[in-house]
């Protein structure tokens, strides 16, 4: 009994000094990001954008690249552009990632973590799709391949409103 | 003089479930944890609680055999976190 | 009957690596399946166990294979074969007078038309050992882990065992959930296990007189047990775990090879009887676990308290360094302090001048000692895709002391040491 006590004791300690609050979840956050950010959406209005998350590593992100990247070459010309976020801490994990799974599509890096923050990212990967008029419209936590056709569907289906 | 076996196990229960679920509510409300963009260490393979079946599954056999205690071991959670 | 794996144990520890695989590649572990090519993953080990003084020693050849089927939906199987020889204690003691024993497979102590005896005889002062222990057991799991949406996962799993004189078959399912944007886990399983015991010669009748060979043909028992587990991250370096385990066993829990020597006032041997245990045993414990990222070097640090019903408390402690070399090889050292009190019914022999008890065994896993054990283990990448390591280990486990007062057995070793060696040699494989 007394090993549980001090078990529970030094547990509640580690929490308490370890604690470092994460804010509240955020709702999708307007896509009009500041001028600090290293992404500006503003200037992306009349095309549909799927914005992903990504990390070098991140499994389900090796699953997605090739998918990615057929998505922007076959919808490309119908107005969608792909945008993949890096959050790697080292460039240089990003950059072995980028060797090994090409990609045909928009990077953007950033180790900070400020885009993720804003935009509410839960869980790796996450992907946001937002319309013409710059509203996000999904959010989609992980990255499954059973689920490709339908995402698809739903990319085209923001590409034909106007 | 011990008490009787089952309030022995009875008391350890409680003990045990009280501990997990004080834990619970202590980790669940100081937030404790990273974002989700910053587990890249809990990546690692080698930081899988599980990192070694193998080697677990063996060393359980023979401590199993030579030990009157066993097991305890089981590994959800850590790693990257996706999907 | 010496190296049995609970499977009701195996099957945590199996789902478990399946849980482990599930939240490795759904999480992005490079050493599970490389989702750009490679979902197969082939993990083999080969053990040797060698205990001092030409006791048991085994060698144990393990090949597992798991395929990702995509969406982290794991299929892992494993077989293990494990041939077991040397001599093993029977729990009687040393005496100072030849003591001469039938193994088990006899029928008979005395020989006698019709009757088979196997006998080996002690020298005066040694523990009495059966040197014609022999076994050989083939043992198998299936396991399957897939993820329920985004925060939980679901596995289950079956494991079967037989050797000569002892079958297994369980089954197990757990799921996990996690909450705190994946920071926290909370995972439940159960697990159910049956045996079957039908040892060389028959189950003796707990408690018999050794000469009288009262025996069964076949035994039953059965193992029923569940976890409760919470993980939880604590920094970007540091994982911890606390999993809260119980099982209750039913059932012929007796050991049907090990024996009490029955002394007289003097400490001189007048017979034996087999052992006897309760038909019951719950048994729980607590595990914490912790791993801690300091740079490339990896901490892991465990503690577990056991608890049960037959009055032996355990506690374990357990360290691990993996020191990363560079160039894709690591070196880990390795310590473990165990120690265990002795059973309530644990007796190192029975004297004539006392009633005999209801349960009592002689047997050194019931014992109160310490174990421990001092390794090194060291891992090299070969290729892209695979790896070869190496594992060597010092076993040894020092009893509390027990000594007599009975004439007979002065200057007689009543408690020795336990040592073995451990080395493995292993091989893992991405395809």
């Amino acid at each position: 009994m007394w090993a549980l006590t001090a078990l529970a004791r030094v547990a509640l300690l580690l929490c308490v000094s370890a604690a470092s609050p994460v804010p509240a979840a955020s709702s999708p956050a307007s896509p009009e990001t500041s001028a600090e950010a290293p992404l500006d959406l503003a200037a992306l209005r009349g095309k549909v954008v799927y914005l992903d998350f990504w990390a070098s590593w991140c499994a389900p992100c090796r699953e997605s690249f090739p998918w990615m990247n057929r998505l922007q070459a076959e919808l490309g010309a119908e107005g969608l552009v792909v945008i993949a976020v890096n959050v790697d801490d080292s460039r240089g994990d990003a950059e072995r990632f980028l060797r090994e799974h090409p990609a045909q599509f928009r990077i953007v890096f950033d180790p900070q973590g400020e885009l993720p923050e804003k935009f509410g990212v839960h869980g790796m990967p996450t992907s946001f799709l937002i319309d013409r008029q710059g509203h996000v419209q999904a959010r989609h936590e992980g990255f499954f391949m059973r689920d490709r056709d339908a995402l698809a569907r739903q990319v085209r289906s923001l590409l034909l409103a106007r | 003089m011990h008490p009787p076996v089952s309030i022995q196990i009875g008391r350890f229960a409680r003990s045990a479930t009280l501990l997990l679920g004080l834990l619970l509510g202590t980790c669940g409300c100081t937030h404790l944890g990273v974002k989700p963009w910053q587990r890249d260490v809990l990546a690692r393979p080698e930081m899988a609680l599980n990192a070694e079946p193998l080697d677990a599954t063996l060393d359980d056999h023979i401590y199993f055999s030579k030990e009157a205690a066993s097991g305890g071991r089981s590994f959800g959670g850590g790693g990257c976190g996706c999907n | 009957m010496q190296l049995k794996r609970p499977a009701s144990q195996l099957h945590l520890g199996l789902m478990a690596a399946s849980c482990a695989l599930l939240s490795s590649t759904s999480r992005g572990q490079a050493a599970a399946a490389d989702a750009d090519g490679p979902p197969l993953q082939l993990d083999s080990a080969l053990l040797y166990y060698k205990e001092n003084g030409g006791r048991v020693q085994t060698i144990e050849p393990v090949v597992s294979l798991k395929k990702d089927f995509g969406d982290q939906r794991l299929l892992d199987g494993t077989l293990t074969l494990d041939s077991l020889s040397g001599a093993t204690p029977n729990g009687a003691i040393p005496s100072r007078r030849p003591q001469t024993f039938a193994s088990p497979s006899s029928t008979s102590l005395t020989p006698a038309p019709g009757k088979k005896t196997t006998l080996y005889t002690i020298a005066p002062g040694a523990l009495p050992e059966d040197p014609h222990f022999k076994e050989d057991r083939v043992a198998g799991d299936l396991d399957w882990s897939q993820p329920l949406g985004v925060v939980d996962s679901l596995s289950f799993g079956v494991h079967g065992s037989t050797e000569h004189d002892f079958d297994s078959v369980a089954a197990h399912a757990g799921i996990s959930h996690d909450f705190n944007e994946h920071n926290t886990t909370l995972a439940f399983s159960v697990s159910d296990e049956y045996d079957r015991i039908h040892a060389h010669g028959g189950n003796p009748a707990p408690g018999s007189d050794y000469a009288l060979y009262e025996k069964e043909p076949s035994q039953t028992k059965t193992v029923a047990g569940g976890l409760l587990g919470l993980t939880q991250v604590i920094r970007r370096n540091w994982l911890t775990e606390l999993n809260y385990t119980f099982d209750h066993s039913q059932g012929y829990l007796t050991d049907p090879y090990r024996i009490l020597s029955v002394l007289d006032a003097e400490g001189n041997v007048t017979g034996y009887r087999y052992e006897s245990r309760p038909d019951t045993r719950t048994r729980q414990s607590l595990y914490w676990v912790n791993k801690v990222a300091l740079g490339p070097t990896v901490l892991d640090l465990s503690y577990r308290r056991g608890k049960d019903g037959w009055a032996i408390n355990s506690d374990t402690v357990d360290v691990r360094l993996r020191i990363d070399l560079g160039g894709g090889m690591y070196l880990e050292p390795h310590a473990r302090w165990y120690h265990q009190t002795a059973a309530d019914f644990y007796t190192l022999y029975l004297e004539t001048t006392s009633p005999q008890p209801l349960f009592m065994s002689a047997d050194p896993r019931l014992a109160g000692f310490v174990g421990t054990t001092v390794g090194i283990k060291f891992g090299v990448s070969v290729g892209r895709n695979g790896e070869l390591s190496m594992r060597l280990e010092q076993y040894e486990q020092r009893p509390s002391d027990q000594s007599s007062a009975l004439p007979a057995l002065q200057g007689l070793d009543l408690n020795p040491n336990l040592k073995a060696t451990i080395v493995q040699l292993g091989w893992r494989l991405n395809f």
